[in-house]
Parts: C-alpha cells; structure tokens; sequence
C-alpha cells in the first residue's frame, strides 16, 4: 500500500454570516473552527458528531463546493484555494461525493444510464461507444443490471438508488470520496450490503474515503482513523483502535456510552442537555456545560488538540483525570 | 443487562396489582390483516399478525421499513384511511373489543387508555398553536379540566417529562423547541391522561445519540413509575435489548418471530432474525465485510407464493414453496418450517479473511 497524502485539510474554517432580522446587525455561524487531518491513499477517515457539529460543512469544503474561509485544503498536495474556476473542475473528477438522500441526490427526470454518463461527457472526450461500456461495466460492479440503463430513479428502491448515486461517484475513479451519511436513510439489511459495497470498491480502485456519520457501530466497521467533532472542532482524533478501545475525551466517551448496543451496556457517562446553539457558543471548552468533569477553568480557556495516548485529544483536565 | 432486570422487577409487583381488577391481557390482537385497495392491486401492509401485551409490560416490535409495524399500531389506533381494510379475529383493548366498537366510544379511548408517541415530534406538533394550547386541549376533551387546573397539570406534565425552564416553555410555539424538547413535550401529551397503553413508534430515530439514550432513559423510567405497558417500535434491536422483555420481529407484514430478551440475540429462530443480527456492524467487529441478506423486501407484485423470506433465505428448501407453519421454540414462536435454525454451509462467520485489511 502506498502512504501518498491525497488530501489534507489545514486549519480550515467555515463562518456564515446570518442576518438576526432588520436593524439588529449580523451574526456569524462558526460551523467549522480549524479543522486539520491528513488522509493517504486507500483509506477512510471517519468524521463523527451529532447534528448541527459541522460535518456536513465539511463535506462541503472537501469537495470544493464551497470556499472554506480560512485554511488551507490540498490535494495531491497543491493547494486549492486560489485555483481558477477551470483548475477547480479538472480537481473535482479527483474528489466526488455521496448524498446522504438518495431520493434527493438522483434527478427523477432523467434515465440513470443518463446520469451514469454526464460525468464522462462532462470530463473525458470518450466514444460514444466506449462510455456505454464504462457505464455497464460500473452498474455491474455496484450490483445492478446494466439493462436497467433506461430505468429512472423512482424504479429502484433506497438500497439500488444508494449503489446508483455511488456508481455516479465512482465513474470518473476518482482518488477520493467524501460520503456524507451514505447509509443512514436505509433501512439494517440494505446498509450492510451498500457498506460491503463500500469496502469492496475501496479494494479494487484504492479510492479514499471521508466518511461521515453519526451512528458510531457504522464507522467503526469501515474507518482506518476517526475524527469526533463537537460545535465545528475536532475533540478526539486518531486511529479507529485507541478511540473505540480507549476514548479519551469526555464527549467521545459519551457519544460511545450514549449508542445503544445488543452485547452488554455499560453506561459510562450521560451528556446533560442539548447541543449549544453555534450562533452563540459557550466560552472556553464548547463541552464545558455539559460536561461531568467540568471546572471553572474550562469556561475560560479554550484547549487546543494536543498528543494524548497515541492519539489527538482538546481537554484541559485530561492529567487530572487520567494521571 | 441491568435495565432489563429491573424491568422485570417493576412489571412483578405491577401484574400483582392488576391481576384484582383487569384481565390478564391487556391487549389482545389476534389474526390482524390490513389490506389496502381492493380486487388485483390490494396490497397486504398487515397478513395475519398477532400480539399480545400484558399489563405493565413493553413488548418491541422489530423490523424494517414496509415491515407493517406502524400499519398495526395504525389500526388498532383506527387512524387508518378509509381505503385500507381491517380484518381481524380478535382485537381486545382492556377486555372491550375496539374492531365492532361505534366511532365515539372509541374516541373515549383514544387518547386517553391508549396514547402515542410518534416518530417525528417536529412535524406533529402542530406549528401555529402554543405548547399550551395543544397539551391542554387533550385534559380538556378527555378530563374535563378548565382554566388553571390545566395550567397546573401542564406544568407538572412538563416537570415529569424533566422539559428544562418548564414554566416559560408553555407559551412558546413548537419551533423555538429543538427536537429533544419537542419529544418531551410528545410524551407529556401522551402522558397527560394517564394511559394504560403507550405505544411508542420509533420514538427516538429523529434524534441524535446523546439526546436518544436521555429520551430512552425517561420513557422506562415513567413506564416503570406509571406501570403503565408500552409497544416499542423500533428498527433498532440495540433499543430492543435496553429496553423490552418481548420481542416480535415482522417481516414483509407477518410476525415472523416471537422470542424474549436477551434469548433472541443468542439463538435467534429465524432465518430472517439471523440476518437482522449479523447486518449489525457492532457485532461483526474483526469481519472484513458484514454478511448481509441478498435483495429487498419483495412488494406488492413479487410477493413469493409460499414463505415470504424464501427467495432471500440461505436455508431454503423446496418446502418452504407453501406458506409455514407456527411452531412453538423453547422462547416462544417461529413462522418457519423449523423450529431452530438448521445446521448449513452458508452460516459461517467470516473471521477468517481478515488479510486484505491488514
């Protein structure tokens, strides 16, 4: 395996302006505050949070979407942020993404053998003929029947439109896929086939993936390193064994305690309350209200991701705690 | 497993309790069917569906999308439109029979002996009324409570149901609630008359984890404190081993499997039960892929003649072309031509190929 960094994210921020009605000025949403990760060749890099913690943001960046508004993103080591609108669409058969609705990410009025195709009129100057046989042979590799081509979406099921949006993906084999949430609107049985899915076409093509999720049994099947996010930075991150085996942040602890499981349960530690609103986040530690081992000192200074045990973690008592 | 002994704990003092005044079941459904249209497009959302709650008891119902467990609940609730057909043996709530039963007789118990809590609270919360406003009319229509005796209860429902700053959440209106509140104030609605019957329709998967295991906690805790009996509909059999004793598992519209906790998760009887368990990433830690069932659940044209499951079962046999039979397993029933699961090639973990990972 090579250990190429094909993308890597340094220091990126998001803030939206947000208007708080007439005469009352504007406010800025902080979705993403300094977000840093290397991702090599052939790999997953895992981001988990809840709702509102700034993955889908992320997503968002990573796939040129949108301009972070500070920060760095590269890939294959060139920076991204001052291209030109062309250097960016040559970059973007580099990086693809899966939606997390696949009712919403396929467009109804067209055939999927349409949809298959657009990447390749719109980025190769193949043959008419030799982008058929590219599609057909990528609807096999997903599982579907390449005479299904003059099928729309409404013909496949959840499960089929999944494999479909991930075959749209793959058709320009690109070197990285960000997925955000690619199982989390399939029903058990199904989403185990779209993530054997998932892994078997990492084996053959090699792509990375940034795969974004909430449910955490999900992530630990296909991660090689996972991130958890809270309030739009990172609080734990590292290879999948230390943080599932040892978690060491009080919010990862939490989410880990929180996912209900069928082997045994131990309820190490419950969150109180709800998410902060991102428009007005809590000063020093964003956790700070939340958390059990909260002291004064966390509401006053802001940690910063710091080598602990093998791995990333921002917390300022972990010597307390940990010794 | 400590939160399912002290289940069973809360629910023997509670039969005691009943056995004096209610019969031994409180709900009762036997031989359930729902049928939507008629003639060749009829579609069978329910086929032949039986369960079965005792007082103070929680029973789970396990399955997928389309499976008919909402559909059940549905019916039994009578908020099924006029197109669907119900069709059943028996369907007994507290010794009355709700399918013969006249439209405002059954609005008497709706509502107040049996309550629900659906799936997603932001939307059923209607956006243009106070949480007030709403809680209260249900104490109105069913209690007969007026002016500050419902304001009162409010604020205890609130309280119970532990809403944060209880007393200002009256005036506002659903969408300055986030969707934990708005789950809470669900249950306190369904709550509000003390309900013999909760039924709960995945009441937790529009929310995240955090906010998922505090609403889980606080519904078997009222459960428990109310002795109140509650259907947990779920497509997540984590919620299932926290929080029920019985489990029944649908399939294509039928029950396919009846069985107790944590019995089920150690030797499940169906087929179908099997591969709910190993499509569970949590369990197939250490496996390169997850073992999955081919295809989809079959609809309404390609429904199979005889067992539903047949064209995706790995145990298939030319038996299974006729509908199977009930039989009885040491935890409860199967719908299967066996009673256990049969020895057979396909059924191997796959631990053994972990070398392309490493």
């Amino acid at each position: 395996m090579s250990n190429k960094i094909v993308l890597k994210a340094d220091n990126l921020h998001k803030h939206y302006q947000v208007s708080q009605g007439i005469g009352k000025g504007k406010a800025f949403v902080k979705a993403l505050n300094g977000i840093s990760f290397e991702l090599e060749a052939g790999k997953t890099l895992a981001v988990v949070g809840e709702s509102g913690c700034g993955k889908s943001t992320l997503a968002r960046q990573l796939t040129l979407i949108e301009q972070p508004t500070s920060g760095e993103l590269f890939i294959n080591d060139e920076a991204t942020t001052n291209y030109s609108r062309r250097d960016l669409k040559e970059l973007r058969t580099e990086i693809q993404m899966v939606f997390q609705n696949p009712y919403g990410s396929l467009n109804p009025r067209h055939t999927i053998g349409y949809q298959l195709t657009e990447p390749l009129d719109i980025h190769t100057t193949l043959s008419k003929e030799e982008k058929r046989t590219k599609v057909h042979e990528m609807m096999k590799h997903v599982g579907l029947r390449p005479e299904h081509t003059g099928r729309y979406p409404h013909m496949f099921s959840g499960g089929q439109r999944q494999r479909i949006a991930l075959a749209r993906a793959m058709m320009l084999n690109p070197k990285i896929v960000v997925a955000d949430e690619p199982t989390s609107a399939l029903d058990i049985s199904i989403q185990a086939q779209v993530l054997n899915l998932f892994m078997d076409l990492q084996d053959e093509y090699h792509t990375a993936y940034v795969f974004i999720s909430h449910n955490l049994s999900v992530v630990r099947h296909v991660a090689d390193d996972v991130m958890v996010m809270y309030l739009g930075k990172a609080v734990e991150h590292g290879p999948k064994e230390a943080i599932y085996n040892d978690p060491k942040h009080p919010y990862t602890i939490a989410l880990l305690s929180a996912a209900p499981t069928v082997t045994g349960h131990k309820k190490e530690l419950t969150l109180q309350g709800e998410l902060p609103s991102p428009l007005n986040p809590p000063s020093g530690c964003a956790l700070h209200q939340r958390c059990p081992y909260a002291k004064p000192i966390c509401s006053e200074i802001e940690p910063e991701l710091r080598e602990w045990d093998g791995r990333l973690v921002s917390c300022l008592r972990l010597e307390e705690i940990y010794g | 497993m400590t939160t399912i002994e002290t289940t069973t704990i809360g629910m023997n003092s509670l039969e005691m309790n009943n056995l004096k005044k209610s019969p031994s079941l409180l709900l009762d459904i036997e031989h359930l069917s729902v049928v939507f249209g008629e003639g060749a497009r009829a579609f069978r959302a329910v086929d032949d569906m039986s369960l079965k709650v005792k007082p103070g008891e929680v029973v789970a119902v396990v399955g997928e999308s389309g499976s008919g467990k909402s559909v059940t609940m549905m019916a039994l609730m009578g908020l099924l439109p006029p197109s669907a057909t119900v069709m059943a043996e028996r369907l007994n709530f507290d010794g009355k029979e709700l399918l013969t039963m006249p439209a405002k007789a059954k609005r008497k118990i709706i509502g107040k002996d049996i309550s629900m809590i659906f799936q997603n609270a932001m939307s059923c919360l209607n956006p243009s009324f106070t949480v007030e406003m709403q809680m209260g009319e249900v104490l109105t229509t069913h209690l007969g409570l007026r002016g500050a005796a419902v304001r009162q209860r409010l604020l205890e429902l609130l309280e119970l149901v532990e809403m944060p700053d209880a007393k200002n959440r009256l005036r506002v209106y659903p969408h300055q609630l986030s969707g934990g509140m708005s789950q809470r104030v669900m249950i306190a609605m369904a709550l509000a008359c003390e309900p013999k019957l909760l039924i709960a329709d995945e009441p937790t998967t529009a929310l995240d984890v955090t906010v998922q295991a505090q609403i889980m906690d606080l519904l078997s805790r009222l459960q428990r404190e109310k002795q109140m009996a509650m259907v947990l509909i779920t497509h997540d059999l984590g919620l299932v081993a926290q929080n029920s004793r019985d489990v029944a598992v649908m399939y294509a519209g039928q029950v396919v499997e009846n069985s107790t906790v944590p019995e089920i998760f150690e030797t499940p009887a169906h087929p179908y039960t099997e591969a709910l368990l190993q499509a569970i990433p949590e369990l197939a830690i250490g496996q390169d892929r997850l073992n999955s069932l081919p295809g989809v659940v079959p609809s309404q044209y390609d429904r199979p003649t005889g067992c539903l499951l047949s064209p995706r079962c790995p145990y298939k046999e030319p038996a299974c072309e006729v509908p199977p039979p009930i039989l009885d397993t040491p935890n409860g029933k199967v719908h299967c031509i066996h009673s256990s699961l049969p020895d057979h090639p396909t059924r191997t973990t796959q631990t053994a190929t972990l070398e392309s990972e490493t």
